[in-house]
């Protein structure tokens, strides 16, 4: 994993106007606007930059850095299929070399990063520079529960968060997801997430993943967990589905890089019990559905779960892994109707989660844990091409 | 055969006729009478609909040879044409995407299509064939188009209760409701009773007495359920009302599992 460089070791980047970053800004307050701006105004020469924002500029800003009128700031939490048309397009107007997207609350992210992030894409021959942030113990569970292991199993790649805010794109990478965001934006979808890392890694192209240190992470405003992690774990399932051509041969996974540091928690372990309870509760009443997706081992060992005291409740990674691989199967093989599918995985991820606290409430680093994780979803990935090719094999 | 019939209830001719069995012999004349007769129309009918009946078959079999020609043709012409990876590329995320190939998707529309078309043409040479036959007092045609019709809705109103069961039960749990499967079962009941309360409607049975009758139950099942669930959450409401009026500017914690302020660490699903 590449560390982020300090800003002296960065080589300037091409000061020709028309030729340099468009850095493309999500909706935020003013004030984070106004840090953003200027972590950017002191990173790069006024000239080389093109900026894009839905928000107002300040009345004092540089005359000198070029502004273009950005679309209107997408309500969505994540990157969606139209941010990434609208910075290909932007990008082609504006005859930008690279793009820098920056999500909501960027403004908490270190001007070193923004500009490790930049650089990235500017001087050296990345495709796709992604960040990895730092964030609390508990924070990003579903990323480090499903999207994680499942694009490292799948695609190869160890970028810790695939479903980053933040991203550097050279012009090729932006045209190449603007053609995906196509597909969406074309089925007035243009609200659906994309999975930039899987693009990058399905066309060849060259990732890079630089520490960004803590960030505040934007949440989801409106609907809840139950609306929200369909939308994403359905959005991702999809990608793979679409993908099964490449993820199913072989590919070698890159070295581990140095262990992501959490930032220090200084607070209470968080309280399991209704994580627990909501688990105990689907158990006793989703059996029926749980027993068309899952086969009676992982069913087995759901029981086994079901009867654990809160204390020793621990989810082993591999039943874990062998759980959201079933789940993927039922997707693409529509055993149950989606929106029920991808509702039954919530009591499901709800007990890897209070597994997860409990294991790191005994002291266990958490980041070992979630690598643990990723690693038998590797392990298990022969079942899922299995199963893929062959789905009505004997399945014990 | 009329007089093979006749021979049969015949007394035999060797036999002599007793004056008690004189009476005797005219009842079974004419009950051989009446058979002949029945027995005339309901040959003649079979003669007059044979035609129908045949021509049902030949049209069923001509365009299921049709169907298979299309189809076949189709899936050669759309692979060739390389259809799959056109509409891969132009298609979305979209929950109601086909499960099979669009190509296979296609051909197998254009078969079912064809047999569908043969199947309504037969029907209409059989109906031809009916209604010129004879205008006799049968009533069989029309009421197996109801049953028919019956059947298709029993099949819809038992695959939308399962659906809307499986998703209020799921939803339920989700939302953490201690009475997730009674909801459930409740909802499937209605839609259930609602179902057989329109088949029996189409098959044109129990006239006042279904309407009623489920009438009574649909408002029986929706007022138990009402019971039920207010009874069940009386608690859940108060506590709700009481939080609500000692803060009421505080807004609900996003997530289910979010723990109330202070209480311990901080969970962030995203």
């Amino acid at each position: 994993m590449a560390t982020s460089d300090s800003i002296s070791e960065v080589t300037t980047p091409s000061a020709a106007p028309g030729n340099g970053l468009l850095v493309l800004l999500a909706a935020m307050t003013a004030e984070q606007l106004e840090s953003v701006l200027v972590s950017l105004t002191a990173s790069f020469p006024a000239e080389s930059l093109v900026i894009a924002s839905p928000d107002p500029f300040p009345e004092d800003f540089d005359p000198s850095v070029r502004i273009v009128a950005a679309p209107p700031a997408s309500p969505s939490w994540t990157r969606t299929a139209a941010d990434f048309v609208s910075a290909s397009q932007l990008a082609e107007k504006n005859q930008a070399r690279a793009i820098l997207m920056l999500g909501a609350e960027s403004g908490s992210l270190a001007p070193s990063s923004i500009r490790t992030l930049a650089d990235a894409v500017l001087t050296t021959p990345t495709d796709l520079a992604v960040p990895c942030y730092q964030l609390p113990p508990h924070a990003g569970l579903v990323n480090s529960a499903i999207l994680y292991p499942l694009t490292r199993a799948l695609f190869a790649s160890r970028a810790r968060f695939p479903l980053a805010v933040d991203l550097g794109l050279s012009l090729r990478m932006a045209q190449r997801l603007a053609g995906a965001a196509h597909r969406f934006t074309a089925a007035n979808q243009g609200e659906a997430p994309l999975w930039p890392v899987n693009e990058a890694t399905v066309a060849g192209f060259s990732i890079d993943q630089f520490d960004v240190g803590p960030r505040a992470q934007p949440q989801p405003g409106g609907p809840d967990l139950n609306s929200i992690l369909p939308l994403v774990t359905g959005s991702l399932f999809a990608d793979i589905d679409a993908k099964a051509a490449f993820w199913q041969r072989y590919r070698e996974l890159p070295p581990p890089s140095d262990p992501v540091p959490h930032a220090p928690s200084t607070d209470a372990p968080a309280d399991i019990a209704p994580m627990l309870h909501a688990f105990r509760l689907a158990y006793s009443n989703l059996q029926e559905v749980w027993s068309l997706v899952l086969p009676p081992n992982s069913l087995l060992g759901l029981k086994r779960l079901s009867t654990t005291d809160g204390d020793l409740f621990r989810m082993p990674e591999s039943l874990w892994a062998r759980i959201v691989f079933d789940f993927l199967l039922a997707y693409r093989l529509r055993t149950i109707n989606r929106g029920h599918l991808l509702g039954a995985l919530i009591p499901l991820y709800l007990a890897w989660v209070a597994s997860h606290i409990n294991i790191t409430a005994s002291g266990a680093d958490p980041e070992a844990h979630i690598e643990a994780v990723a690693a038998a979803f590797e392990a298990d990935k022969t079942y899922l091409v299995s199963r893929w090719r062959w789905p009505d094999r004997f399945n014990p | 055969m009329q007089h093979m019939l006749a021979m049969i209830l015949q007394p035999a001719p060797g036999q002599t006729s007793q004056p008690p069995y004189a009476a005797n012999t005219t009842v079974w004349h004419h009950m051989s009478d009446a058979l002949h007769q029945s027995l005339d129309r309901v040959l003649s009918l079979l003669i007059a609909i044979l035609p129908g009946i045949l021509a049902f078959i030949a049209a069923l079999a001509v365009f299921t040879l049709i169907g298979m020609a299309v189809s076949a043709l189709l899936r050669r012409a759309l692979t060739a044409a390389r259809f799959d990876d056109y509409l891969a590329r132009g298609r979305g995320a979209s929950e109601w995407a086909p499960s099979t190939s669009p190509t296979a998707l296609v051909a197998r529309a254009s078969f079912w299509a064809s047999i569908l078309l043969g199947l309504v043409i037969g029907v209409s040479a059989f109906d031809a064939a009916y209604a010129t036959a004879t205008a006799l007092p049968s009533s069989l045609l029309p009421y197996l188009t109801r049953v028919v019709g019956a059947g298709f809705l029993l099949i819809a109103g038992s695959l939308f209760a399962r659906y809307l069961a499986r998703s209020v039960l799921i939803g339920a749990v989700n939302e953490q409701l201690q009475y997730a499967r009674f909801l459930s079962l409740g909802v499937k009941w209605l839609v259930l009773v609602l179902t057989a309360a329109m088949v029996l409607d189409h098959l044109q049975m129990g006239g006042n007495v279904v309407a009623l009758a489920f009438g009574i139950l649909f408002g029986g099942i929706v007022l138990t359920l009402a019971l039920a669930v207010g009874l069940g959450s009386r608690d859940l409401v108060s506590r709700s009302l009481e939080s609500h009026a000692e803060h009421p500017t505080e807004r609900g914690a996003p997530y289910p599992d979010a723990p109330p302020a202070g209480s311990g660490e901080s969970i962030r699903h995203f």
